[in-house]
């Protein structure tokens, strides 16, 4: 570098030096023969890129673009956005809620099941030997409480 | 928030709206284009790194943080993915090799008219467009990336600095010795002589 200036001339060709520096180097290009030269060739050669043909893209750029878009595979945040589709949402929901609504239930009805021993003897024995007939006319069903022990029978839980 | 249109758009491509993301293309692509074609001296490869650098824009949108000009977030992503072209050393080696035309071809250009040799009138088309190819394909990529965005897309300093992630001083003077290698080798292919290259 010939001038301490040299490398400011550019920015001042270009108009981004800020006001103070700006004043300092057009005080120097007034005394520096150098300088002077230096700045017209920049100032020239700024103009003249004007000069230079332009670049067209190709027009069929916009549409091969798109299509290599449309083609990307989606990224996991667009799975999981697809997931969380109403569509795909409701009915997933829905059955995931009729699990929970059926386990829930199943608990109660354990919890809320009597143990074997608050049961009747007669409906324990009948229960115990229902597995062995088919017909329940067999074990000569009379009473309503015997009827009631075997319509209550899938309550035991138990063989 | 008030963001301008392209901020906007960007935040909509960030939500997966194609039509925004065409939008911002039509806006900007010959932006980039132009850019990626003086960056690698090729037509056919900057049409294919123009559609590479917005696939990129696409695909990243969601980490797009509207705290820059979109202009100047573009041109970084632009910048840094035409660097990573040019460090691959085959593609190089291809471009200097192939595109850019010889010492002696440029010179044998030089045809000196009528008018004479006077600066502002002496260099055709043609031979101006060989001689700034000749000369970008001599400066560093940073060099070139500034004076591509300084002087092809009239691009503010500070933007420029934000885009290639350097101080304004910095960019200063790479757009100081940019301008001015230029000027030397139109300079002296006018003079009819051929510069030595300022690097190997």
């Amino acid at each position: 570098m010939s001038c301490a200036f040299e490398e400011d001339l550019t920015a001042w060709v270009d108009g981004e030096l800020p006001p103070p520096h700006r004043a300092r180097v057009e005080a120097h290009l007034g005394t520096c023969a150098e300088c002077q030269g230096t700045e017209r060739l920049l100032r020239l050669t700024v103009a003249r890129m004007a000069e230079l043909p332009a670049f067209t893209p190709s027009p069929s750029a916009r549409r091969e673009l798109l299509a290599r878009v449309d083609a990307l595979p989606p990224t996991w945040r667009e799975r999981f956005a697809h997931l969380l589709r109403p569509g795909v949402l409701v009915p997933s929901a829905g059955l995931a809620a009729a699990v929970v609504l059926t386990l829930l239930v199943a608990g109660r009805t354990r919890v809320e099941s009597p143990s074997l021993e608050e049961w009747d003897p007669g409906a324990l024995e009948v229960a115990a030997n229902l597995e062995l007939v088919e017909d329940y006319e067999v074990l000569g069903l009379n009473s309503s409480e015997d009827l009631e022990v075997v319509e209550n029978l899938h309550e035991l839980g138990v063989p | 928030m008030d963001w301008d249109p392209d901020t906007q758009a960007m935040l909509k491509v960030a939500a997966g709206d194609k039509q925004a993301f065409a939008w911002l293309f039509d806006r900007h692509h010959a932006s980039v284009a132009r850019f990626a074609f003086r960056f690698v001296g090729d037509a056919a490869r900057a049409e294919e790194l123009t559609q590479d650098i917005f696939v990129k824009l696409y695909r990243h949108a969601r980490s797009y943080k509207p705290t820059a000009k979109f202009k100047t977030f573009l041109f970084r992503v632009a910048t840094n993915h035409c660097l990573n072209e040019m460090r691959r050393g085959e593609y190089r080696v291809a471009r200097l090799t192939a595109e850019a035309p010889a010492e002696e071809d440029v010179g044998a250009m030089r045809m000196p008219g009528p008018e004479g040799d006077r600066p502002d009138q002496a260099l055709s088309g043609r031979e101006l467009e060989a001689a700034v190819g000749l000369a970008l394909k001599d400066l560093s990529d940073r060099e070139r990336a500034a004076f591509t965005m300084c002087r092809f897309e009239g691009m503010a300093y500070r933007d420029i600095a934000e885009a290639l992630e350097a101080s304004e001083a910095a960019v200063k003077s790479l757009i100081h010795r940019a301008t001015l290698a230029v000027a030397r080798r139109i300079e002296a292919l006018q003079a009819g002589t051929v510069p030595a290259r300022s690097r190997a």
